[in-house]
């Protein structure tokens, strides 16, 4: 290196080493820090406050979704499904060593005959879509 | 981060504050070339990092995360801050003189005419420049500040000499 650029050097040095902040510096950054944390403290217990509200709110929807849901499964169909349901069990219990003897024997057979109206469902159901035309207003 | 673990930021930021004041400080001056300015960037990076030190997961190293605050904080209040003030400002020219605690006649006139031509240079030289001779020249440390490849930080510290030098001669 040169005399010359060694002495630049040394100006730059000069002029750029001792870049620092005012004295005070620290001290004004943690006074504000601490103004911060109080107001920090506040902050958060107003968003906690908040936050288990909108918790509680969020909840009690929930709530009243799953009772609308439940209430709207009451339909006459829904009674009626239930109550041929019991109907079936009532009857079937007295005799139940002879309907799981005839489940034992059939049922194989039953499981493929529920597994053919299962994949018979949507397979109708898309037949049905295509056959039907298109609406006619006259 | 054991501190930070411990949600111990106010002593985190107490050990922070004196290893990283003054790089956060050039790097904010690198940018604003005002010292108020780049004092206030300094003083809102500390609250963002004391802000966001229980989220750093480091992923990044600290030095890295905190510099990446830095030059965003700085270029948000380069952005905010129209019209520019330059390192020749009358403000700059007295710390300038701070800089000196006994400067003869001669080494200001020196000085003041050199911040003249280190404001001249191209933005990314001026920085290398100013932040080079700031960080005790550590072509690393300079490069971690302002996320460049050593290399690069290299090349332009040659080039920014190179034209300092034939401007001091002309």
């Amino acid at each position: 290196m040169s005399t010359r650029e060694s002495q630049l050097d040394k100006h730059l040095e000069a002029l750029f080493g001792g870049l620092d902040t005012a004295a005070d510096f620290d001290a004004r950054l943690m006074a504000r820090l601490r103004a911060e944390s109080q107001t920090d403290a506040g902050e958060r217990a107003i968003r906690a406050r908040q936050q288990e509200r909108e918790r509680y709110r969020k909840a009690l929807l929930a709530l009243q979704s799953w009772r609308r849901s439940v209430l709207r499964l009451l339909t006459l169909d829904t009674l009626g499904i239930a109550f041929l349901l019991v109907v079936a069990v009532v009857t079937a219990w007295p005799r139940l060593n002879d309907v799981l003897d005839i489940s034992r024997q059939y049922g194989p057979y039953l499981a493929t005959l529920l597994g053919v109206l299962i994949a018979a469902v949507p397979l109708v159901g898309m037949w049905a879509e295509r056959t039907r035309g298109p609406i006619r207003l006259l | 981060m054991e501190l930070v673990r411990a949600q111990r930021q106010d002593e985190a930021i107490a050990l922070l504050l004196p290893a990283f004041r003054r790089k956060v400080f050039g790097l904010a001056y690198s940018f604003l070339r005002n010292r108020e300015a780049a004092e206030d960037v300094t003083q809102d990076v500390f609250i963002k990092v004391w802000r966001a030190l229980p989220g750093f997961d480091g992923r990044a190293s600290l030095s890295t995360w905190i510099y990446t605050i830095s030059r965003n904080a700085s270029l948000s209040a380069l952005r905010a801050r129209r019209p520019q003030s330059s390192l020749s400002d009358p403000e700059v020219m007295d710390a300038v003189e701070a800089i000196d605690s006994a400067p003869s006649a001669d080494a200001m006139v020196d000085h003041a005419a050199l911040l003249r031509l280190v404001d001249q240079l191209p933005t990314k030289q001026r920085q290398v420049i100013m932040l080079f001779y700031m960080e005790e020249q550590s072509h690393e440390e300079v490069a971690n500040m302002l996320a460049m490849p050593v290399g690069t930080v290299k090349t332009l510290l040659h080039r920014a000499r190179a034209r300092l030098s034939a401007a001091v001669d002309n």
